[in-house]
């Protein structure tokens, strides 16, 4: 189970982690229940600031998807009903479909392209 | 009793000089062992050997030389001494001296390469691939050693127990748990060192990323290994005591014998044992291509001494400007430095009971 990070990419490398995890989780690769390394090993292998992990997890955990146990470490929490709105959920979408429709794509395009990433998505996690 | 086992311990003694010249070699041929367009994990220019790479070449080979400079007015001190016991304690610190040396002057190596590298190598990779796979010591750890070691600790003590408390008088308690304490003390520090390769750092370029891995992994898993054969072994010295005490001078002699020699058979067996598997480790760190990792942290800018204190970096050594610095800012490094001073205190309580 790997998570890649990439220096060229503008996110900042929190939120590569928490993308990267969120990722491993959809697909179904991280089951419930498995456990994460801890902050100090992932921090310590990418040769990043602690803060930088721990603000992942917290992400992570905000968004329900892990459950950090003090003492014991993290693992990936039940795939509950979500407790966020579907307004909540869909604002993610619309920033990224805003920044496809600023890059000039045409509609049938951006439809391609999620229907694209949806399946890739469905695909890993089967 | 004592010159007897002075004796052995001269006799380890030349043993252990005999398999470091299998080490020398080994090192020596390190730099040049991915080709001549290698010097150790610098790729550099083609005529490298032929100018400053030259030079570069032998002060490496100077520098494996440091721990012979070391050993040779020591050992001759105490030989001269005729307290030939101590050779034990020169090979457990020459055993770190080596390894630490070796460490140094392999980084010190490669960064005075550095300006001769091919251009395009030195640049980092963009993508770094980590396991999500938790490294915790239980997922290293073989039960039945444990098992082992744990019931042959407490089957000792109790045995020393005995021991002590068979006679009213009772025996002198330095002679009687002195040596086993500083055993158990050592097994412990190489529960340490065993949290420090656990711990050690995994992460690998998106090319070829299966092969750093497994070469990064199996690696790991020797130096576990190697540490539990060490710790099997100071048990099995604690556990070989209580006899070893109890015993008339003229059996003690026998059994000592035969302990020994046992002992060296295994030893032997066990050294050709770690050279197979260090040539097939060698051979899968090759098929590795080495490359530059990015450097999140600026490491050579937060760390410009051999020790150093950042709480901001969660790594036990960081790579420094210097070479490696060991950070004081770090559980693994507090626990280090505490068993560096309880060692220190326990060998002055045995000295100062005498």
């Amino acid at each position: 189970m790997f998570l890649t990070i990439d220096t060229t990419d503008p996110r900042p490398i929190y939120q590569q982690v928490a993308d990267g995890i969120k990722e491993l989780i959809a697909q179904g690769k991280l089951e419930e229940g498995a456990a994460l390394p801890p902050v100090r090993q992932l921090a310590a292998d990418l040769g990043v600031n602690l803060n930088t992990i721990a603000t992942a997890y917290r992400e992570l955990q905000k968004d329900g998807l892990i459950v950090v146990k003090h003492g014991s470490g993290s693992v990936v929490a039940a795939r509950a009903n979500t407790e966020r709105t579907a307004d909540e959920l869909a604002r993610p979408l619309r920033t990224a479909i805003t920044e496809l429709v600023l890059a000039g794509l045409p509609t049938s395009k951006i439809l391609r392209m999620v229907t694209r990433e949806l399946s890739l998505v469905q695909k890993e996690s089967k | 009793m004592l010159t007897h086992i002075g004796q052995y311990a001269v006799i380890t003694y030349v043993f252990f000089w005999i398999i470091r010249i299998n080490g020398c070699i080994r090192r020596g041929r390190q730099p040049l062992l991915r080709g001549p367009e290698w010097f150790f994990n610098v790729h550099v220019q083609p005529d490298f050997y032929t100018g400053a790479g030259r030079d570069l070449l032998h002060r490496y080979w100077l520098r494996m030389l440091i721990p012979f400079a070391v050993d040779i007015p020591i050992a001759v001190a105490i030989f001269r001494s005729g307290n030939l016991m101590l050779l034990n304690f020169l090979m457990i610190a020459l055993c770190a001296i080596i390894h630490i040396n070796h460490s140094y002057s392999v980084d010190l190596a490669e960064r005075q390469a550095r300006p001769f590298a091919v251009a395009e190598a030195e640049q980092p990779v963009a993508s770094v691939v980590l396991s999500l796979t938790p490294r915790r010591m239980r997922d290293y750890s073989n039960p039945v050693v444990e098992w082992i070691l744990a019931l042959s600790t407490v089957a000792s003590a109790a045995l020393l127990l005995r021991y002590f408390f068979a006679v009213p008088e009772h025996h002198n308690w330095r002679l009687v748990f002195g040596l086993p304490v500083v055993y158990f003390y050592l097994q412990l520090g190489i529960v340490w060192v065993k949290r420090v390769v656990v711990a050690w750092r995994t992460p690998v370029p998106q090319a070829q990323a299966a092969e750093h891995l497994e070469a990064r992994e199996e690696t790991r898993k020797h130096y576990l290994r190697m540490c539990d054969v060490y710790r099997l072994s100071a048990a099995a010295a604690i556990l070989f005591w209580p006899a070893e005490i109890s015993m008339s001078p003229d059996n003690f002699d026998r059994v000592f014998q035969i302990w020994f020699y046992g002992w060296m058979v295994v030893s032997i067996v066990g050294t050709v044992w770690v050279e197979i598997r260090r040539k097939q480790l060698v051979k899968m760190a090759l098929r590795a291509r080495p490359v530059n990792l990015p450097d999140f942290l600026h490491e050579s800018k937060i760390a410009r001494w051999p020790v150093c204190y950042q709480p901001s970096a969660p790594m036990l050594m960081v790579r420094g400007a210097r070479g490696y610095s060991l950070n004081l800012a770090n559980t693994l490094g507090y626990l280090g430095a505490a068993y560096m001073v309880g060692f220190v205190a326990l060998i002055a309580l045995l000295r100062l009971s005498r």
